[in-house]
């Protein structure tokens, strides 16, 4: 629930830049298709989580460390133990992987949702002189995500409510008509929260075509500095681990 | 303030796209990249529904994509949401990245050719549109050896061996025709879901 709007960073230590925390978003996905090591991401994810809890939300970035950490041990035990029956141990690398890749991602978005006013994201985007057509999708992308989550939440619950369950065995049996159960209640309530949106935007003359001014200071400070070259000192790092590790395989 | 008129119903006329097209858009855009990424890692987890993941994609986005470029039905709509999908799920090789936008530029011709009036090419836009999906595997057509490298490390010598061996030199055009063929059946179900459901509402 309280991931619904975009929240604010009042309480943090450091205030980053709406930027600087694209810029992490951006990063994950290059880390975490170009890092060919679980160290390299399991660093990049700690960094990830200290900027989470500098942003003011330590409670939220110690349990996301925990459960990081717990997957990460599960891995490590599992790809050094010996008796464990091979087909767990591909299911439960796969899982874990899956976990592992989406996790830096999944992370820097939260901390863009859950530590940036949308206010703040908008001016700070004007202020490289994009167009507000660019920038209006990713703004309201980027808050609709956890919608999505919701409003699915929203609907499994309704559904059950009905006696009908989500089990696997049901998806295989009806997949179309799971579809279209799921899928159209979803569709519809999210439209509806689209409609406000664009009411409430529309309020704030979103549509007039003057140019925006804004009462948000948009200036990069030196902790953004400091973060940009940390996270693009890594990802070139990363980029140039990943291409010794690749020269040395024969594939 | 009598005198001043107040405009309902600018949508068919106006071209131009407005805060509101731009939000729906956005919001229609994050909808569809939950879903395909679900899709992709319920299918990911054997290589050989990985490599097939263009198929149930088609299938199950449609629906989403057209409810989205119906309800904006001006330029732009498929365009942002194939820029949102090249950002999130293509951004890691830049290749598949211009090609998954070009993708999308390609689905905003076919709806341009239905002068933004036709239905049938506002649905068989799609087909062009999930083309990228096949994008993200780019990395694999044409980087083949560093595909194979995190694959490895991510998913063990046994998956990685198993997308090898799939990985033979039709597989792009074996993806290709999976998208448009899983897009095709999606843009079926979608036209009877849509008519079902939505057009009934009256919110297109």
């Amino acid at each position: 629930m309280e991931l619904t709007f975009y929240g604010e960073d009042n309480k943090g230590i450091l205030k980053f830049d709406p930027r600087t925390k694209f810029l992490l978003f951006i990063a994950s996905g290059l880390m975490s298709l170009s890092s060919y090591s679980d160290s390299g991401a399991a660093v990049y994810t700690v960094v990830l989580l200290a900027v989470y809890a500098l942003c003011g939300k330590p409670l939220s970035a110690l349990k996301s460390a925990l459960i990081f950490g717990a997957v990460m041990y599960l891995r490590a035990v599992l790809q050094n133990s010996q008796g464990a029956p091979p087909m767990i141990v591909l299911l439960v690398t796969a899982l874990t992987t899956v976990f592992m890749f989406g996790f830096p991602s999944v992370l820097s978005i939260v901390i863009l949702v859950r530590t940036t006013r949308i206010s703040h994201f908008l001016s700070a985007f004007q202020a490289m002189h994009l167009p507000i057509r660019m920038i209006v999708p990713f703004a309201v992308f980027f808050r609709f995500l956890p919608t999505v989550a919701e409003e699915w939440n929203g609907v499994r619950k309704a559904m059950a409510f009905r006696g009908m369950t989500l089990s696997p065995a049901e998806v295989i049996r009806h997949p179309l008509r799971t579809v279209e159960y799921v899928l159209i209640p979803m569709l519809f309530s999210s439209m509806a929260v689209m409609e406000e949106l664009a009411a409430a935007s529309m309020a704030r003359g979103m549509d007039a075509d003057t140019k925006r001014s804004s009462y948000e200071e948009v200036r990069l400070k030196a902790a953004d500095y400091v973060l940009i070259v940390l996270v693009f000192g890594m990802t070139v790092f990363a980029f140039i681990m990943g291409y010794s590790v690749k020269g040395g395989m024969n594939v | 303030m009598a005198k001043k008129e107040i405009t309902v119903s600018t949508e068919s006329r106006d071209k131009k796209l407005r805060t509101k097209d731009l939000i729906f858009a956005g919001a229609f855009g994050a909808i569809y990249i939950v879903l395909m990424l679900i899709v992709v890692m319920a299918f990911g987890m054997v290589p050989v529904l990985y490599i097939l993941t263009p198929l149930p994609v088609g299938i199950l986005c449609a629906t989403v994509y057209e409810l989205c470029v119906l309800k904006v039905h001006k330029f732009g709509a498929a365009l942002i949401l194939g820029v949102l999908f090249a950002v999130t799920a293509s951004s890691g090789y830049l290749p598949g990245f211009v090609l998954a936008i070009a993708a999308a530029l390609l689905a905003e011709l076919v709806i341009m050719a239905g002068k933004y009036k036709s239905k049938k090419m506002f649905l068989l836009s799609y087909i062009v549109f999930n083309l990228n999906m096949v994008c993200p595997f780019t990395n694999l057509y044409f980087n083949r050896a560093s595909f194979m490298s995190m694959a490895t490390e991510y998913y063990g010598e046994d998956y990685a061996n198993g997308v090898a061996a799939l990985a033979v030199s039709w597989l792009p055009f074996a993806q290709i025709g999976l998208a448009m063929a899983g897009a095709a059946i999606g843009v079926l179900i979608s036209s009877a879901l849509i008519r079902k459901h939505f057009e009934k509402a009256g919110i297109m």
